[in-house]
Order: C-alpha cells, then structure tokens, then sequence
C-alpha cells in the first residue's frame, strides 16, 4: 500500500467521507431522542392529565367554605404514603408555594413542590393542564406534575389541582432509548467507514496497479507499462509509456552521437600519426606527442560523455550469460599467443538491471584484463542473491600487491606500462559498478593470481 | 605477400598503402564495401586490413561472406569502433585480429606479420633456410650474415617463397601474390626476376621443377625427394 510522509489518498477520501457522516449520524442519534422522548411523556402525562380532570370535577365546596370529594381517585397508590403518586387541591401564595387544602394520603401531609423556573407558569395558565418537574415529600424523587387552576363555583379566589408521580420510569426509559441508539449509530459508523474504506482500496485499485507496473519498469523487470487502465488513468499510462520510450530514445541518441563524433576524430587522429612517421618534412615526435594528447582527449569525452548517459535510461536489463559466453569465445582469439584457458560455472540464466554496454564494458575489461596477465588458466563464476548478482573471475598471472590496489582502482592509473592497453580498465569497473550502485573488490586469487569480484544490481526477470 | 586494404578514409588507405609497401608487401586499395569485397573475393590475398564502417557494404557483412564462400586468408579488423560487443561480431564473423583507431604503426604491422606467419604454421618473423635468412619484420635478407640488396618485387618474391619453403610455386602464383592490382602482369617477367634472384643468392637455392614451378630449398641439406 502507497504511505508514505504524505498522507494517502485512502486516507483523504476516508476523511472526507468521515466529515459528512459523523454529523449527520449524531444529528440523527439527537433527533431520535428528542421524538422518543417526547413520546413517552405524553403517554406519561395522560393518566396525570385524566386524574387532574377527575380531581376538578368531584371537589365540592362544602357549607363551611371548606372543600372536600365526592369521589376519591381509585388508584390505590394514592392511599399509600409515598408511593410516587401523588394529587392536591391547594392555592397557590404570593411566593408560588402551594398551600394544601385537600391532598392524598400518600403526599404524608406534605406538599408538592414545583422547581424554581416553572414555577411562573402555574398563575399564567389559567384554565389549562400545565406540565412541571418538582418534588415532593421525598425529596430524592423527582417528580412530573400536571396541574390546572380552576376557579370553583362559590369561591372567591381560585385553586389549583394537581396530580404528580415519579418520572424516573420515564428517564430511564429515555436513557436507555438514548443508549441503544448511540450504540447503534456507532455501530453504523463503524459499517460505513469500513464500506467507504473497501470502496476506496477498490476505486483505487488500478492505481496502486499502475504504481507496481512503473516500478517493475523501473527495476527492469519489464520495457512498458503493460495491462489496461480504466479511462481516468489510462492517459497517464499512456503519458509514461511514452516518456520511458522518449527517454530510451534520447539516451540511445545521445550514445550513439558520441558514438559517431569518438569515431569521426579516431581516423583523422590516426592519420595525423601516421603521417608524421611517413613525412621527414615534420616533427614526429612532437605529432606523435600532439595526436596521443587528442587520443587520450577522445577516451576520456568519450567515457565522460557514456557514463553520462549512463543508469539514465530506465528499464533495461540484459542476460549476463550472453555476455560472459561472447567474451570467453573471443578473448583467446585475441590473446592468441597463449593457450588460453577460460572455465565458466556457476548460476546461469542470471540478469543485470541496466545498460548491457555497460556491463560489458566491466566484465570486458576484467577478464581481458585476466587473460592478459594470466598464463593461461581464467575462472569465471557467477552467483547471486535477491538484490545482487557476483561475478567473480579469478587468474593465475602475478597478481596485483595489496598495496597498489587502491592505486589500481584510481582513474588513470597504470600499474605496468609493458603491458599494452590504456590501463584505466580496472578504474572503469570500478567507476562504473559504483555508479550502479555495485561494487568492485581486487585480492588475492586461490590460482595465484588477481581475484575481482565484481557485484552489480540483479534484475529478476517478469514471469507473468 | 599482398595485402588488401579496405578502408574509406583517402588519406589513411595511401598511407596504409605506404606503410605496408615500405615493409615489402603488395598493396591493393578498396574504397568502398562492393569493392573491397569484390576484390577479397576473386583475387588471392595473404591478409586483409579490413575497416568496419565501410560504405554500401559495412565490414563485418563482407567479412561474414568471404567466410561464407570459404575465403580463408587471414583478415585483420581496423576500426574506430572499441564496444565489446563491435569486438565480438568482428570475431565471431571470422576476424583473426581487431585494433581500434588511432593505432601505431608498429604495433599494425607487427599484428600483420603474426597474421600472415600463423597462417603460413611459422613461429617467428625470421625464416632460415639454411644460410639464407629472410626477416620479414625488417624486410631483409642475408646470406651468411650478410645482408643482400634486394628491391622491393625481388624481396616480395624471395619472402613469398620463404614463407611457403619447401613448396612448388607456380608462376601464376606468384604473379597473384607479389603484385598489386594496377601492375603491368606478365609471367613472363617472372623469370628475370628468379634469374636475378638466383644471381644475388646463389643459384642453386631457387630449384626449378620444370612444368610446375619453383621451390626455394637448402642446398646444403640432405635431399628428401
């Protein structure tokens, strides 16, 4: 999956989908709760509401100005002292006290107490049912009271009937209702962020596809982006296909100009030499010296101008068996004038991420550089594991001393001028390896002679 | 010994052709891939100094066919082209030696003799017959020690069959081998140089075989036929 330092596209989507459902869903969860509840206490308020109209409508005024029932309310509840439920017929004081004048056993001579704010909407309510919350002889339960004033025939200020009864049935039901629901939205939550999370790996699943492909490519395990892509991302495919053929090409044109100009100057040059040596009309050895300078000034362009080219074309790989075979079938063609002897063993089949130049202008180099020392025995093996390929390759000349080695592997150094060739050979390699991130390693040889051990990037070749 | 040159550049080929002259071999000059491979193909050569990037036919194509229609003589590839990979088609298209441009005199001409003296099975650039040394890589030769003025057709054809010593060479052959293309042939001069030979070497080292040819022989060793 594509983290990084920067956040992920999943993760973006998921995070914008997470913007828009959370509030709606605790919207939801709140307006649930508010209709639950307001259901449940109306069905809560009715029988307080039919016990206050049925308190109204047996109250008598009796001779005395006192007041009194024709019929108690039925409930046996109300006969129980503090039980919850609770009725009375009172007047209210200045300060909105109310002050009992018949009232229900269970009330245990007390009052019903109505909370600070609600208070006021006792006396502006003439005539209506009104809900409050209060409390009554105990103190710890609170209570939901309906109450309506009434003004009794006979009577010269009005009084107010009230039925109560405990609320706390009602508040649980609500907070469980409440309960459930948040569960459930949570749960909810939880399905659609999964959805919205599978939705997005799948939206983007040729996406991450196209990134695996132009990392193939780039590990030379492919030429091209291959597959097709839906019409969102095709383009870009199609864009960097023709970016990695754009590249190859300019790389390879680049090669191939340098390749031209090294040439064009090489046969002039050889020329100019020779004709100071045919001419007595001239200098020869101020020629000589002036043509060797331009020489040496193509070779050193030349390979400047190659390794500039170098690792820039993306994609390539090349059988390192092709290579090593060719070499090992013409190298004792060049060095005829001994009985050259070149055993290859090893992996076969093995493969290097890059330029097949390039590789064998390193494997060239090393074991022309061994059948030149060597008196006629050349080893060559291969090896590798998941990242690297080795090649090392073994003779059984002279060998280099541990101390001059590091003298070998700098650019331009020539250990013995008898032997012919520019003497850069093993700086080259080891130029070059470094610059594919390999490396180089001159010592001792079992057969006597040098030991190079040259390691290079593998690229593992596509099976699909 | 003659040699041909395939090479495009006007100023190299003469001077090539200089070169391998001063050395005492027949030189001809291809300019071009049809010529050069028109040539190789119908005339005898004893090595070719063969260029690469040749035009209408490049180089390895005409190697490739001289090879195909069994043309064996020894072929050396001069070339500006030093990849591998150029080093390995020359080779594998039958090549018997690459050099890359710019190049040394010596260093050409020593690749050369070695070329045409593994082709001929010698060892070494100095052939003895007898008291009579042929050095081809001075182009001289002695007798007793002592060196012997030639000029440069008689020296051709004193190394010609110093090279190919103890062989019956006839005429013909030697016309194909020590002249150049542009010569005036006539076989017929053949014989005044063999008669100028035998005065300046001692007569009885060139021996005629009469219908055959000539073979260049120690008089002095042991007769074998």
């Amino acid at each position: 999956m594509a983290t990084g330092p920067n956040p992920s596209l999943v993760s973006r989507l998921v995070r914008a989908a997470l913007l828009w459902t959370v509030p709606a869903l605790i919207t939801a969860l709140i307006l649930l709760t508010w209709f639950y509840r307001n259901t449940v206490y109306t069905s809560f308020d009715d029988p307080l509401e039919s016990a206050v109209t049925a308190l109204i409508a047996s109250v008598e005024v009796t001779e005395n100005d006192g007041l009194a029932l024709t019929r108690e309310p039925l409930d046996p509840r109300y006969q129980r002292a503090l039980s919850g439920r609770y009725w009375l017929i009172g007047t209210v004081d200045e300060t909105n006290d109310i002050i009992p004048l018949l009232a229900s056993r269970s009330l245990y001579g007390e009052t019903l107490r109505i909370n600070g704010v609600d208070r006021i909407k006792l006396t502006q309510a003439t005539g209506e049912a009104v809900r409050f919350s209060g409390a009554g002889p105990n103190v710890d339960e609170p209570l939901r009271i309906v109450g309506r004033e009434v003004l009794l025939p006979g009577m010269t200020s009005p009084v107010v009937a009230m039925a109560a009864a405990d609320r706390r049935p009602a508040t649980r039901s609500i907070q469980q209702f409440a309960g459930s629901a948040l569960f459930l939205m949570g749960l909810l939550t939880a399905g659609l962020l999964a959805a919205i999370y599978a939705q997005v790996r799948l939206g983007l699943r040729p996406l991450f596809a196209l990134a695996e492909r132009v990392a193939d490519v780039r590990e030379g395990r492919s030429i091209s982006l291959e597959g097709r892509y839906p019409a969102e991302i095709a383009g870009v495919a199609d864009e960097l296909n023709s970016l990695i053929a754009h590249n190859r090409n300019v790389v390879e044109r680049a090669q191939t100009h340098v390749g031209n100009l090294a040439h064009g100057l090489k046969t002039p040059i050889a020329v100019l030499q020779n004709e100071a040596g045919l001419s007595a009309l001239v200098d020869a050895s101020v020629v000589k010296r002036q043509t060797d300078a331009m020489s040496a000034q193509v070779d050193h362009h030349l390979r400047r101008a190659r390794a500039a080219a170098r690792g820039q074309a993306i994609g390539l790989s090349c059988d390192m068996d092709d290579v090593i075979s060719a070499l090992a079938r013409t190298l004792p063609r060049i060095h005829r004038d001994k009985d050259l002897i070149i055993d290859v063993d090893g992996e076969a089949g093995l493969r290097f991420r890059g330029d097949k130049r390039d590789l064998e202008d390193m494997i060239g180099n090393l074991m022309d550089n061994a059948a030149k020392w060597t008196r006629s025995q050349v080893d060559v093996s291969r090896t590798a594991d998941d990242a690297l390929v080795r090649v090392v390759i073994e003779d059984d000349g002279p060998g280099i001393p541990e101390t001059e080695i590091e003298t070998a592997l700098k650019r331009g150094a020539r250990l013995d001028e008898a032997t012919p060739g520019s003497g850069l050979g093993l700086a080259i390699v080891n130029d070059l390896a470094e610059a594919y991130g390999g490396s180089l390693v001159l010592t001792g040889s079992s057969l006597g002679g040098l030991r190079a051990e040259l390691s290079l990037p593998r690229a593992v070749q596509d099976t699909r | 010994m003659r040699i041909l040159v395939v090479e495009d550049d006007p100023d190299l080929s003469r001077q090539l052709k200089q070169m391998l002259k001063e050395q005492g071999y027949a030189v001809d000059v291809a300019t071009d891939g049809v010529e050069g491979h028109f040539l190789g193909d119908t005339e005898p050569y004893d090595g070719v100094i063969l260029d690469l990037g040749l035009p209408q036919i490049d180089g390895v194509s005409i190697l490739q066919k001289w090879r195909a229609d069994e043309r064996k003589m020894p072929v050396l590839i001069l070339t500006a082209r030093d990849q591998w990979s150029e080093k390995v088609a020359g080779f594998d298209a039958g090549a018997d030696d690459y050099l890359t441009k710019p190049f040394h005199t010596e260093e050409l001409m020593a690749r050369l003799r070695a070329l045409l003296r593994r082709a001929a099975g010698h060892t070494t650039d100095v052939i003895e017959i007898g008291d009579l040394v042929v050095d081809n890589r001075a182009a001289r030769a002695f007798v007793n020690g002592m060196g012997i003025k030639l000029t440069s057709h008689e020296f051709r054809l004193l190394a010609y069959m110093a090279t190919h010593k103890g062989r019956v060479i006839s005429r013909t052959e030697m016309v194909e081998h020590i002249y150049d293309q542009d010569f005036d042939r006539d076989s017929n001069t053949i014989e005044v140089f063999i008669g100028r030979l035998r005065k300046k070497i001692g007569t009885d080292r060139i021996e005629t075989v009469r219908g055959l040819g000539y073979r260049l022989v120690d008089p002095d060793a042991p007769q074998t036929s």
